[in-house]
């Protein structure tokens, strides 16, 4: 049946840049503000948009993602008309089958996918973002330009510039321009990963740049120039509110802080704008009766005995008597014991800190950084993990 | 396990309940920070593979209706079988509620005749329990009775003149039964039965014939000697809530972590309706100690010995105490609460003071503002 706009989630991502969150897993799946996982806010944000139709193309360690996503329930994305589907690379008849070369060329191999909806326009969204944004209305923008390509940008900083890919646009904020990570910025206009296309305009540009053997397949690189250098109409979409690229550990952790934080303008108790994530299905969280809980976030099946301050903690956390969490991050079934501290730092799912140990330092030093405790890992009684560590193996105190 | 059809009685609306039962039966009754009573037989039943389950309701259950919808938060919603709601087929011959289990059964004939499976179980929706309701029939059918009581030695604190009560002979069957007696009487009857379905069909029909409504007096009284009706002991926790005061004290045994352990086993999850909440805030000045709270919530002032449903706001300088607050109640600025149970969406407005009393906590109705 016949869509107006579909949306295609680019969740192939290894985010190595995240490193031993995810060696399991992949990007879009990484837990994120006590009840979460990055791909949550995509795909939330289609639903409230009315868009009922999203491809997740996943490469990289699906097994998870495909399990969460399953048949799209949590987002009112199992339809008979539309809904979730997962997508990965596959072999046709005939032919060598590939990986994903590059963001373009996963569009481009699921073509034969877009085309079942005969849609008019295509967003594409990637999985390693946090914000709260209406699609809808950046459709409108669109069609009301009469564009090719709609490209979300966010006003940041001049320094913060030479970080992104920068628009520079006209004075009715058609782009004439990209430049990847330029040092000398002419504008402060960043782009948020997030594309509309007229469909068959874009179908050509896939096409052509599918034939061309030295292209890298990629939007950013060759597609948007591409577009521009043909003299497409290509018009930026302001948006203004919460954005946050959280493809590494500093940035990962930041996002989750700023959940705590009065003045970010991520508000997840907004119902105006839910957030839906799978259920976990457990008990609402039990404080005993040392429990000393302040300015934090705490998540069902949860047992706090210990203080815990200035956190977030996903389902399931047991923090002990005497034990001491400050600045972290506790995904899904950690355990801190007893007399324990963990302070800026990241324990993954179900990561074990035993009596007495220590992960992670407040700032200072040359070398600071989040301390990282890595899925299933046990750090023994007594131990310590530096700041900046990345822990993936159990961590035993010498001589036992 | 393919073979057994879950029944739940959710036609009683129990009038101890007051303010809690105004808008809902019993068994849409909250409970536990983030549960109705009915989630739990419900899940009990799923979580032993019933994949068909009937739920019999007579008045009030607009809200059950609201909760269970089309079951998929237990996995309920088929294209065989499933979940239904069983609302009376006809009103010519009733008038009022139910009086009893076989009076419900008979007005749904129709549907019981349609049932796929050899066996049934017969549970009342209000019971705070997690059965292992496999073992349970596993005993059922190595015991070769004609019908399996659920009882319980430890007393669940519900009213006796209330409660049924078995005899349990030398032979190990239920002899005789003591229904609603002014003193307890030997094992409490939990009112869960295990049968096959066509001697429940043929229990049905004889009820209809001569007049009987109740399985407890029709059946375990006055069928004893012809029937081996067994007896399984559960040992767990198991909990009733036919007062208000009842209510409270239940609510309160959640905070011991036994019975939560117990209630709450991860092997045999309870699940609800998903609202998608999202974690629970508690402010630089929040407290929060000794309290079972659900997600959702926003606490920014004390919170003590208490049970917070999803979407409960407790604003700077509030004081909550031995409370019992439902889904979206919100406590203003420096307010004292004291053994209040507030049901949904009541807001206590800044400066307020309410006290209770362990013996007579007090219940503030659905959407009341204070």
């Amino acid at each position: 049946m016949k869509k107006e706009c579909i949306a295609m989630l680019l969740a192939g991502g290894q985010g190595s840049r995240l490193y031993a969150l995810t060696t399991h897993i992949a990007k879009p799946a990484v837990p994120f503000g006590g009840k979460y996982r990055i791909i949550d806010f995509p795909l939330s944000n289609c639903v409230n948009s009315g868009i009922d139709t999203v491809g997740v193309l996943t490469q990289y360690r699906p097994m998870e993602l495909n399990s969460y996503v399953g048949n799209g329930q949590p987002w009112d994305l199992d339809r008979l008309d539309g809904g979730v589907h997962i997508l990965p690379p596959y072999v046709s008849a005939g032919e060598q089958g590939t990986w994903y070369k590059g963001t373009a060329n996963a569009i481009y191999q699921n073509m034969s996918f877009i085309e079942l909806y005969d849609p008019d326009y295509v967003l594409i969204l990637s999985g390693d973002h946090i914000y709260k944004m209406n699609y809808a209305e950046m459709l409108s923008h669109h069609k009301k330009e009469g564009a090719a390509c709609t490209i979300s940008v966010l006003e940041v900083t001049m320094e913060e510039a030479t970080r992104f890919g920068i628009m520079n646009v006209d004075e009715h904020d058609t782009i004439y321009e990209f430049e990847e990570k330029p040092a000398h910025p002419k504008s402060n206009l960043a782009s948020m990963g997030i594309y509309i296309f007229t469909w068959s305009k874009l179908r050509q540009y896939l096409m052509e740049d599918e034939a061309d053997p030295r292209s890298s397949n990629d939007f950013g690189k060759n597609i948007i120039p591409a577009m521009l250098a043909a003299g497409e109409k290509m018009t930026a979409y302001r948006f203004s509110g919460y954005w946050k690229d959280v493809g590494t550990i500093d940035s990962l952790w930041d996002a989750n802080m700023d959940l705590l934080s009065p003045s970010s303008s991520i508000n997840l108790h907004d119902t105006d704008w839910p957030i839906y994530a799978r259920p976990a299905g457990v008990p609402p969280q039990f404080m005993g009766e040392t429990a000393k809980v302040s300015h934090s976030l705490v998540t069902g099946g949860s047992s706090i005995c210990g203080s815990v301050e200035n956190s977030v903690l996903f389902h399931s956390v047991t923090v002990e008597e005497g034990a001491s969490i400050r600045y972290s991050i506790l995904m899904p079934g950690a355990v801190v014991r007893a007399g324990a501290t963990v302070e800026y730092a990241i324990l993954a799912e179900r990561a074990v800190v035993e009596a007495g140990a220590r992960v992670g330092a407040p700032p200072g030093g040359d070398d600071w950084g989040i301390a990282v405790v890595a899925a299933n890992v046990t750090v023994g009684a007594g131990c310590t993990v530096p700041p900046r560590a990345m822990l993936s193996e159990d961590l035993k105190k010498e001589g036992k | 396990m393919n073979d057994l059809h879950g029944i739940i009685f959710a036609y009683r609306s129990n009038p101890h309940l007051r303010e809690l039962t105004q808008p809902r039966n019993t068994c849409s009754v909250p409970f536990g920070g983030r549960y109705r009573l009915v989630d739990f037989m419900l899940s009990n039943m799923v979580n032993a593979g019933i994949t068909d389950i009937g739920i019999i309701v007579h008045e009030s259950y607009q809200s059950l209706l609201d909760h269970v919808g089309s079951g998929k938060d237990w996995d309920l919603s088929r294209k065989h079988g499933g979940l239904r709601i069983l609302p009376p087929f006809s009103f010519a011959e009733q008038n009022g509620e139910y009086h009893g289990v076989l009076q419900a059964l008979s007005s749904v004939s129709s549907y019981l005749q349609k049932i796929r499976q050899d066996y049934v179980i017969l549970a009342g929706g209000d019971l705070i329990v997690n059965l292992p309701v496999s073992d349970i029939f596993q005993h059922h059918l190595d015991s070769g009775a004609d019908i399996t009581a659920v009882c319980t030695r430890t007393p669940t604190g519900s009213d006796p003149r209330d409660t049924v009560y078995c005899t349990i002979g030398a032979n190990g069957l239920i002899t005789d039964a003591a229904v609603h007696p002014n003193q307890p009487e030997g094992c409490e009857c939990l009112q869960v039965y295990i049968l096959s379905k066509s001697l429940m069909m043929s229990l049905v029909e004889h009820s209809a014939s001569h007049g009987v409504i109740s399985f407890s007096r029709g059946v375990l009284q006055g069928m004893a000697d012809t029937l081996r009706i067994s007896p399984y002991i559960f040992q767990g926790y198991v909990a009733r809530t036919h007062s208000v005061r009842q209510y409270f004290e239940k609510s309160m045994d959640l905070l011991n972590p036994a019975v939560r352990a117990d209630l709450f086993n991860p092997q045999f999850p309870i699940r609800t309706k998903d609202q998608s909440n999202p974690s629970t805030y508690y402010g630089p000045e929040a407290s929060a100690v000794n309290s079972l709270i659900a997600d959702g919530c926003i606490i920014e002032g004390e919170v003590d010995h208490s049970i917070l449903f999803r979407g409960v706001r407790v604003a700077k300088g509030a004081k909550v105490s031995h409370c019992v607050l439902m889904q979206s109640a919100y406590v203003g600025e420096n307010s004292i609460l004291s053994y209040v149970i507030g049901d949904k969406n009541v807001r206590i407005r800044s400066n307020r003071t309410l006290m209770g009393h362990s013996t007579y906590p007090l219940a503030i109705a659905k959407n009341t503002e204070i």
